[in-house]
């Protein structure tokens, strides 16, 4: 077979299953996309309309306005905040994902030049991780009625931090190990104290792998549902669990209307994801890919 | 037989041109040394002879028939990298005999081959080791036995020396040679190190920015060097280029720079007056205690190195003007001490400002210094290749 | 006359310097205040919640009865209740055959993908992009996308009658055989690029050189793949199966908001048979023995996944390692 030949069939395999695969993954956005602008007559057609025409933002302004001119008395909407959901999910997800990258980078500098938690310990921490939510929600949701902390935001940003540690520590350290020692030495030769040096020497050298880190965990801990749906009841809510709502409590389903919602859940975390796409392998290779 | 052409080779990665127009012809069994600096295209070179690049202009031909299309498997190649290549995963016998099972030979065969092939290289003790148990040295003589167990016609070599320390890398080149003498096999191999160009070579390609600036042997290119670039690359220490001028004085041409001035040979009378640049070796000046000679100036700073002695002087630039000196009263010159300097006269190099080397005989306009080779069967070839195609001589 | 070993002797026993014993000191000093903070939350956080779990677990209660503390010893009861309970045997059958069915779609059109891609190539990034967004969609989003898809008068059925030239509008969502199919082909639709990424990561470490040896040596393709890049492959493969299977074991808003476990039961997996039990039938007690149950075994899976993660991240340690500096 010749070089040509071989190029050849190589890519018209490629492109060919490369392109089949990108439709079954677009094409599901796309339909929430397209959707979330449809009037309701289109919601259900049949044939299904693909582009909506003509496009509208009435589904957005009433989701996330409340806007009630655009509610048809078929499709009533019993009270729902977005806003109010979005403003606690930005709030609890930041602040845990800072918690957890802040306290994760001082713990994986640690691992890394001191060697606190052995390999194994890495692993089981990750690990720790790796246990279903749904096993350990009931005692504690049990433990937070005791301590107060049900239905709070407090509560939620706590139990994220645990879970999102070690993540943050993980990454944090894939990034600290590649800072060379030799600086730190001249940084404690210059009189400079081990805090001082992980602080003002080391972390800022990592800034962008941290940045990345916290953008991470910051996906996670928006989209993540059963702990958020259990340990919240009417106090809190989060935007996943506003959605999950607007499914029940709605008379039949409102394509559009949730589609809007979900749209507005989902794009900002694409535009992140896709800001921090260089840094993802980082996040999910645990030290089993050579660098 | 395994005979290389290269035709007419251009390469270019969007913009950047790494190959331009290259020609060169590699006969059975020789050893040829593509030579040069980071960059000039050499190992770009190489690895469209092995297959791993395409050419973007021109044909690379082995034995006659145009390989451009074939897959490097079925060159009938063998291939050492600089990093030794070898399967981390796999023991070192198994890394020796893999081409072997590519090409389903049968078990006990193999076995004995990666015997023969470990003993010629002595890592027979090695064998059931992995590749991470095995010193920079070893891996590297463990590459070789790879590729020569499957007894390839012709051998690319991309910078096999240049990860190991300064010892090694003299085993290895004297190894490297040792099984040239006893394959007689052809060996391509590519280096920034002139001296390996020069002690392994039968023949030698200078690069520079992806052309040919001059092909031959090491002697040729060592005394007879066509620009600047190639005086200056090969010999060390490097030959003493000093820019200057030429004027004549009382009708006899003269070197002027801003620290000698030096009258020239008769042979560049028939230079055109003007900047340019005197090469000589540091070897082929000698020093003359009592301060006679072709010029006379201070010494500046005295290196003795045993057998030789290096001697500094300032010739009015920022190199400093170095001359070998063998003696121990060398040694003993006492910085400052003023001395005379006596020139080689057959030695003395011109270089113009375009660097190409300035012609000092008066016959053949465009016939580059290779003057002094006389000329056999093979020269034809080894001139036009000199001249990459487009004739470029010395101008006058 | 001291000879060099005295010498080297008495160096060593100098060891316990003053300045040393402090830096030692200090030393120590900053491991515990690092290690602080994580031993705090595990005390205050994880181990008064697996305690009370395990209370639960030997103790019958329900929301009705009061403080948790006059809840009745029962002994094993509840765990026997748990094993006798065929709902139960079936969840597990369920959640095993949804992880291991998604772990090995997500993997194989992974791998698939990565494979393809690991070489640069006109439009890659385009394509890299579009193969991370399913990752980048929140959970539920992804299951009402799929009610909205699998919709009787929807697109798929649309695509499908058009292909097919006949008019194909079977009610996916309350077809109980489809179910869980539906499901699991959702779990990979969203995690296939977990496995991609961490496949062409993996992909790309392998040193070019060894492959461009193989290739002049004489292998196809074929074999490079089998020989040089599969073995080198193994501990990310490890590593996609195993952390993909663990999450699939715990999946939940996709099954609970599209289905709900059912139609009947079909998608009662483990973690929605848990929510029920709990919290639905309010029987706290037996969701807690359950818990309890599930967790030791996701602890062997998981005891047994870092053992071979372990081995896989030394093999690779072993394999890369800096060659000894003799001759």
């Amino acid at each position: 077979m010749t070089k040509s030949r071989r190029r050849r069939i190589s890519a018209i395999v490629r492109y060919t299953v490369l392109t089949v695969w990108a439709l079954i993954a677009f094409f599901p956005i796309y339909w929430i996309v397209a959707t979330s602008f449809k009037i309701d007559t289109q919601w259900f057609a049949w044939p299904p309309v693909y582009v909506p025409n003509p496009p509208t933002l009435a589904n957005y302004l009433n989701v996330w306005l409340g806007k009630e001119e655009y509610t048809t008395t078929q499709y009533a909407i019993s009270s729902q905040k977005p806003l109010y959901s979005l403003r606690n999910s930005i709030v609890i997800a930041t602040t845990s994902t800072l918690l957890a990258v802040v306290f994760g980078s001082v713990i994986a500098y640690g691992v890394s030049r001191y060697r606190i938690l052995s390999d194994a310990r890495m692993f089981q921490l990750l690990m720790l991780r790796m246990i279903p939510p749904i096993v350990v929600v009931a005692p504690l949701s049990l433990y937070y009625s005791a301590l107060g902390l049900l239905d709070t935001m407090s509560g939620l940003i706590l139990i994220y931090f645990v879970t999102s540690l070690p993540y943050a520590v993980w990454m944090a350290k894939s990034f600290i190990d590649e800072v060379p020692r030799e600086i730190e030495q001249a940084a404690e030769l210059l009189g400079a104290s081990r805090w001082r040096t992980i602080f003002e020497i080391v972390l800022p050298l990592v800034r962008s792998g941290l940045v990345a880190t916290f953008l991470f965990i910051l996906i996670l801990t928006w989209s993540e549902y059963l702990l958020a749906f259990i340990l919240t009841k009417t106090e809190v809510t989060t935007l996943p669990i506003e959605l999950s709502k607007y499914q029940g409590s709605t008379e039949g389903r409102v394509y559009g209307r949730q589609a809007a919602l979900a749209v507005g859940i989902t794009v900002p975390l694409m535009i992140v994801g896709l800001a921090i796409r260089r840094h993802l392998a980082r996040g999910f290779s645990f030290g089993m890919v050579r660098r | 037989m395994a005979r290389i052409e290269l035709k007419d080779l251009t390469k270019s990665f969007g913009s950047t041109v790494a190959v331009d127009n290259l020609s060169v012809t590699i006969e059975d069994g020789e050893f040829v040394v593509f030579v040069g600096p980071s960059g000039c295209g050499k190992t770009t070179t190489l690895r469209m002879i092995a297959g791993f690049e395409d050419p973007t202009v021109g044909e690379i031909r082995i034995d006659g028939r145009v390989v451009n299309d074939v897959e490097p498997r079925d060159r009938g190649l063998g291939m050492v990298f600089q990093t030794h290549a070898l399967f981390p995963h796999k023991t070192v016998a198994q890394n020796i005999e893999f081409g072997l099972r590519m090409k389903k030979v049968p078990s006990a065969e193999r076995q004995k081959r990666v015997q023969e092939v470990a003993q010629m290289v002595r890592i027979a003790h090695l064998l059931d080791k992995m590749p991470s148990q095995c010193s920079g040295g070893e891996s590297q003589r463990i590459a070789l036995a790879r590729t020569l167990v499957t007894h390839p016609s012709t051998f690319l070599l991309d910078e096999p020396l240049s990860s190991l320390d300064a010892k090694l890398r003299r085993e290895l080149r004297a190894e490297c040679d040792r099984l040239h003498q006893t394959l007689k096999r052809t060996f391509i191999f590519v280096t920034h190190d002139q001296e390996e160009a020069m002690t392994l070579a039968d023949r030698i390609v200078v690069m520079r920015a992806g052309r040919i600036e001059q092909v031959g042997s090491p002697m040729e290119i060592y005394s007879n060097p066509v620009s600047y670039f190639v005086a200056d690359f090969f010999g060390s220490p490097s030959m003493n280029l000093v820019a200057g001028e030429i004027a004549y004085e009382h009708g006899a041409p003269t070197f002027r720079s801003a620290g000698l001035s030096l009258r020239l040979p008769a042979r560049f009378e028939e230079v055109v007056p003007g900047t340019m640049t005197l090469g000589i070796r540091p070897e082929h000046v000698g020093v003359r205690l009592d301060g006679s000679g072709d010029l006379s100036l201070p010494v500046r700073l005295v290196e003795p190195l045993g057998k030789d002695t290096l001697l500094y002087f300032n010739d009015g630039t920022e190199r400093a003007f170095v001359v070998v000196a063998e003696g121990l009263a060398m040694a003993e010159l006492a910085p400052g001490t003023r001395v005379g300097l006596t020139f080689a006269s057959d030695r003395i190099f011109l270089f113009g400002n375009d660097g190409r080397r300035i012609v000092d005989r008066p016959a053949g306009r465009n016939q580059v210094a290779v003057a002094d080779a006389p000329p056999d069967a093979a020269a034809p070839d080894r001139i036009a290749a000199t001249t990459g195609g487009d004739g470029r001589g010395a101008p006058l | 006359m001291t000879t060099l070993a005295e010498i080297s002797a008495a160096d060593r026993s100098q060891a316990a310097s003053p300045r040393e014993v402090s830096r030692a000191r200090a030393v120590r000093r900053f491991r515990w205040s690092i290690l602080a903070p994580l031993i705090a939350l595990f005390a205050f956080v994880v181990v008064p919640v697996l305690f009370l779990q395990l209370y639960f677990s030997f103790h019958q209660w329900t929301v009705y009865l009061g403080t948790w503390w006059d809840a009745e010893f029962v002994g094993l009861d509840l765990f026997q209740e748990v094993f006798t309970d065929p709902r139960f045997g079936w969840a597990v059958v369920r959640s095993l055959v949804f992880s291991i069915g998604s772990t090995v779609g997500c993997f194989v059109i992974g791998f698939a993908l990565a494979y393809l891609m690991h070489k640069p190539f006109r439009g890659q990034a385009v394509y890299y992009i579009l193969f991370i967004l399913p990752m980048l969609t929140v959970p539920i989003v992804v299951a009402y996308t799929a009610e909205m898809m699998l919709y009787q008068s929807g697109p798929v059925n649309d695509v499908i009658s058009r292909i097919t030239g006949i008019e194909f509008k079977p009610a996916w969502l309350t077809n109980p055989n489809f179910a869980l199919t539906a499901v699991m082909l959702l779990e990979i639709w969203n995690w296939t690029p977990f496995s991609f990424i961490i496949m062409l990561a993996g992909l790309s470490a392998i040193p070019k050189e060894p492959i461009e040896a193989a290739e002049i040596l004489g292998a196809s393709r074929w074999r490079i793949f089998w020989e040089v890049q599969l073995p080198l492959l193994r501990p990310v493969i490890m590593l996609a199966l195993v952390l993909r299977f663990l999450e699939a074991m715990a999946e939940f808003p996709k099954t609970w908001a599209l289905f709900q476990g059912g139609p009947g039961s079909a998608t009662e997996t483990l973690p929605v048979y848990i929510f029920l039990t709990t919290w639905q039938y309010f029987q706290v007690s037996k969701g807690a023995a359950m818990c309890y149950l599930v967790m030791m075994l996701m602890i062997a899976i998981v005891l047994v996944a870092i053992k071979l993660l372990q081995r896989e991240k030394r093999a690779l340690d072993a394999m890369y390692a800096k060659p000894a500096e003799r001759a």
